[in-house]
C-alpha cells in the first residue's frame, strides 16, 4: 500500500502551514499591520510580549503569574506580588480554567451516568442508553450551541423556571456570562466523558466489590478504594478528551460568552482579524498548542498512553 | 461531640453512609435521567420553538407551521433568505462529498501502511496522523489561511475541500486502522495460496472484512466536513457553507427563521445517522 498521497497531503496542507505559522510567530508587526519577517526582525519578541510584562524581568513574570493564580484560588486577598502577569497570560490561564472547570463538571455529572449505564441499568437497555448519549454528538454542533443560547436567553422556559429560586429574578438572561460558556462547553463535550468512563466501568469485575465488602469495607469504601481506581483509565481518557477541545474552544465563547468571557481561541482569531497583529496571534496559537502538548504528555505519563 | 466519642461517631457515620448507599441505584437512575434531559431538552426546545406563533420571543405563544411554509415556499422569513440557505447547503454537500471520496481512499491506504509496515520514525508518523484530529481547529484553520495566502491560492470552496481532506484522511485512517488490528492476516495468505493475486486478494478477502471500518470512517469524515465551522470559516473566503450561513444568522439573533433552519439541520443529520445505522449497524 502506498502512503505517498496521504503523506503528501498531510505534509503540504497540514505540516507546512503549521511551520509557516510557527515562522510567523517570530516575526514582527509593521506600522501598518503588515508582517515583517526579515532577519533583523526575527526573534522571540512576541513570546516575550505574551509572557513578560513590559516593566518586569522573566523571574518576576513567573513569580507574578504564580502569585496571580494563588490569589485567584484563595478567597482572601493576599497581595503576594507587586505586579500582575500580562493580560495574555491571564487570558491563557482563564482558558485553561474554563477547560478544567468544564472537564470537572463533565466528570461530576458524567461519571454517575456512565456508572449507571455500565453497571446498574438492566443489560438489555445498555446499548440503547449508550446510543442516546452518542446521538447528540452526531447532531450539528452549531445548532446545539444555538439550542443552549435559546435556553439561556431572556424569558426562555429555563430562565422563567429558575424564577422559583429566591435569589434569581424571573426571566433574567443567563447569556454572555462565564456560566453560559461552561454550560455550553459541558453540553457539547460530555458524551466524550461518558463513553470512555462507561468503557472502563463495563470491564470491571464487580465480584471485587463483593470481596471488598466481605473483607469489611462498606459500600462507600468499596467504591472509593476498589471500583473507582479500576475506572481510572476511563476517567483520565475522558478528561483529556474533554479538556483539549474545551480549552481551545472558539465558537462557544463567541456565541455564548460575550466580550468578557472570551477565551484564547477568540484572541487568536481577533489577532488575525480586526486587531491585525498576525505574529502575536501566531505566538498565541503556539502557546495554546503548548498547553495541549503538556496535557497529552501528562496523559501519556499517567494514562494508558494511547489516545484512541 | 467530644473526642472520646470519636470511634463510635465514625461508626455511626459508616452506618448512615451504608444505609444511604442502599438507595444508590435509585439515585443513580434519577441522576442519569437528569443528564439525558440535559442532553435532549435544548434540542427539543429548538424544534418546538420553530412551530412557535411569535415573531421574536422565545416564549411559547401557540402552534403554527407558518414559518416552515414560508421558507419552503421561498419567502424570506425574519432575515433568512431561503436561496442563500439552499446555496450554502449545496456547497456544504459538494465539499463533504469530495472530502469523503478523497479521504476514504487516501485514509484507507494510510491505515494499511500504519498497520502493516514498520519503518524508522513510525511513532512520529502516527503522531502526524493524529494531529489534525487533536489540534485546535482554530490553529488548523488559521495556519491554512496563512499558507494559502503565501502560495497565492484564491480562497473558495476548493481551498475548503483541501482543508477538509486534511482532517478527513486522519479520521478515516484512525477508524480503519482500528478495524485492521483485529484482522486475521492468515485469510490473505490462504487466498494467495489458493492462487489469487494481490488485487484479487484485496478485492475479495481484505476489503469485505474492513468495509465496515471504511464506511464508518467515511461517515465520520462526512459528518465532520458537513458540520465543520471553524476551519472552513477561515479558508473559504466569501462563499458560505451551511454552518457558516447559520452562524451569521445566529449572530443576528434568535428568530423564527433561524429556528426553522436549525430544526431542519437537526432532523436531516439525525435521519442521516439513523440511515447509516440501519444500513451498516452501529458505526461509532
Amino acid at each position: 500500500m502506498n502512503v505517498t498521497p496521504s503523506l503528501f497531503w498531510l505534509t503540504v496542507f497540514f505540516l507546512i502551514p503549521l511551520g509557516v505559522m510557527f515562522y510567523y510567530s517570530f516575526g514582527e508587526r509593521g506600522a501598518f499591520g503588515e508582517v515583517l519577517l526579515g532577519a533583523e526582525h526575527l526573534g522571540l519578541q512576541q513570546y516575550r510580549l505574551f509572557v513578560v510584562p513590559s516593566d518586569a524581568s522573566v523571574l518576576q513574570a513567573i513569580w507574578w503569574t504564580i502569585a496571580w493564580i494563588v490569589d485567584g484560588l484563595v478567597p482572601i486577598e493576599l497581595g503576594l506580588a507587586a505586579g500582575e502577569p500580562t493580560p495574555y497570560v491571564q487570558l491563557t490561564i482563564k482558558s485553561i480554567a474554563y477547560g478544567l472547570l468544564s472537564t470537572a463538571v463533565s466528570l461530576a455529572i458524567g461519571y454517575p451516568t456512565a456508572y449507571y449505564i455500565g453497571h446498574v441499568a438492566p443489560s438489555r437497555y445498555q446499548s440503547v442508553l449508550l446510543v442516546l448519549v452518542i446521538l447528540p454528538f452526531w447532531a450539528s454542533y452549531l445548532v446545539r450551541v444555538y439550542a443552549i443560547q435559546i435556553l439561556l436567553a431572556r424569558n426562555s422556559i429555563l430562565t422563567n423556571a429558575l424564577g422559583i429560586l429566591p435569589f434569581y429574578e424571573t426571566g433574567q438572561s443567563l447569556m454572555n456570562t462565564q456560566f453560559a460558556v461552561i454550560v455550553g462547553l459541558t453540553y457539547i463535550w460530555i458524551p466524550f466523558m461518558i463513553l470512555p468512563v462507561y468503557a472502563s466501568i463495563e470491564q470491571i469485575d464487580f465480584t471485587l466489590q463483593e470481596a471488598a465488602m466481605d473483607l469489611g469495607a462498606d459500600r462507600f469504601e468499596a467504591f472509593r478504594r476498589v471500583i473507582f481506581p479500576l475506572s481510572m483509565p476511563g476517567v483520565i481518557a475522558g478528561s483529556i478528551l474533554v479538556f483539549i477541545p474545551t480549552t481551545g474552544a472558539y465558537v462557544i465563547p463567541e456565541l455564548l460568552g460575550g466580550t468578557r468571557s472570551q477565551m484564547i481561541g477568540n484572541f487568536i482569531a481577533n489577532q488575525f482579524g480586526s486587531a491585525g497583529n498576525w505574529p502575536l496571534g501566531a505566538a498565541a496559537s503556539f502557546v495554546l498548542m503548548g498547553v495541549m502538548l503538556a496535557a497529552i504528555g501528562i496523559y501519556q505519563r499517567y494514562g494508558d498512553g494511547d489516545l484512541a | 461531640m467530644s473526642l472520646a466519642d470519636g470511634p463510635s461517631f465514625s461508626k455511626r457515620v459508616r452506618r448512615v453512609r451504608s444505609r444511604l448507599f442502599e438507595y444508590a441505584s435509585v439515585a443513580l437512575a434519577f441522576q442519569a435521567l437528569l443528564v439525558y434531559l440535559f442532553l435532549y431538552v435544548p434540542i427539543v426546545v429548538v424544534i418546538a420553538l420553530s412551530f412557535n406563533d411569535s415573531r421574536h420571543a422565545v416564549v411559547w405563544q401557540g402552534f403554527t407551521t407558518e414559518w416552515y411554509e414560508a421558507l419552503l415556499a421561498g419567502e424570506t422569513v425574519a432575515r433568512i433568505n431561503p436561496d442563500a440557505a439552499f446555496q450554502s447547503l449545496l456547497y456544504s454537500l459538494e465539499i463533504a462529498v469530495v472530502t469523503v471520496l478523497v479521504s476514504a481512499v487516501f485514509g484507507t491506504m494510510l491505515a494499511f501502511a500504519l498497520d502493516r509496515y514498520d519503518f524508522p520514525g513510525k511513532g512520529l508518523f502516527i503522531g502526524l496522523v493524529y494531529m489534525p484530529i487533536i489540534i485546535p481547529s482554530i490553529v488548523m484553520g488559521i495556519s491554512l489561511l496563512l499558507f494559502f495566502n503565501i502560495v497565492g491560492m484564491s480562497l473558495g470552496i476548493q481551498t475548503a475541500m483541501i482543508a477538509h481532506i486534511a482532517f478527513g484522511i486522519s479520521f478515516v485512517a484512525v477508524v480503519v486502522a482500528a478495524r485492521l488490528q483485529s484482522f486475521d492476516r492468515t485469510l490473505e495468505e490462504a487466498a494467495m495460496d489458493l492462487g489469487a493475486n494481490e488485487l484479487e486478494t484485496f478485492r475479495y478477502v481484505t476489503f469485505p472484512v474492513i468495509k465496515p471500518g471504511v464506511v464508518a470512517g467515511s461517515l465520520l469524515a462526512f459528518a465532520m466536513s458537513f458540520d465543520d465551522f471553524v476551519v472552513t470559516f477561515f479558508v473559504i473566503g466569501r462563499e458560505n457553507t451551511l454552518p457558516i450561513f447559520f452562524f451569521s444568522m445566529v449572530r443576528q439573533g434568535i428568530s423564527p427563521g433561524v429556528n426553522v433552519i436549525a430544526s431542519l439541520i437537526l432532523i436531516a443529520t439525525l435521519l442521516l445517522v439513523g440511515l447509516a445505522q440501519w444500513i451498516e449497524g452501529p458505526v461509532w
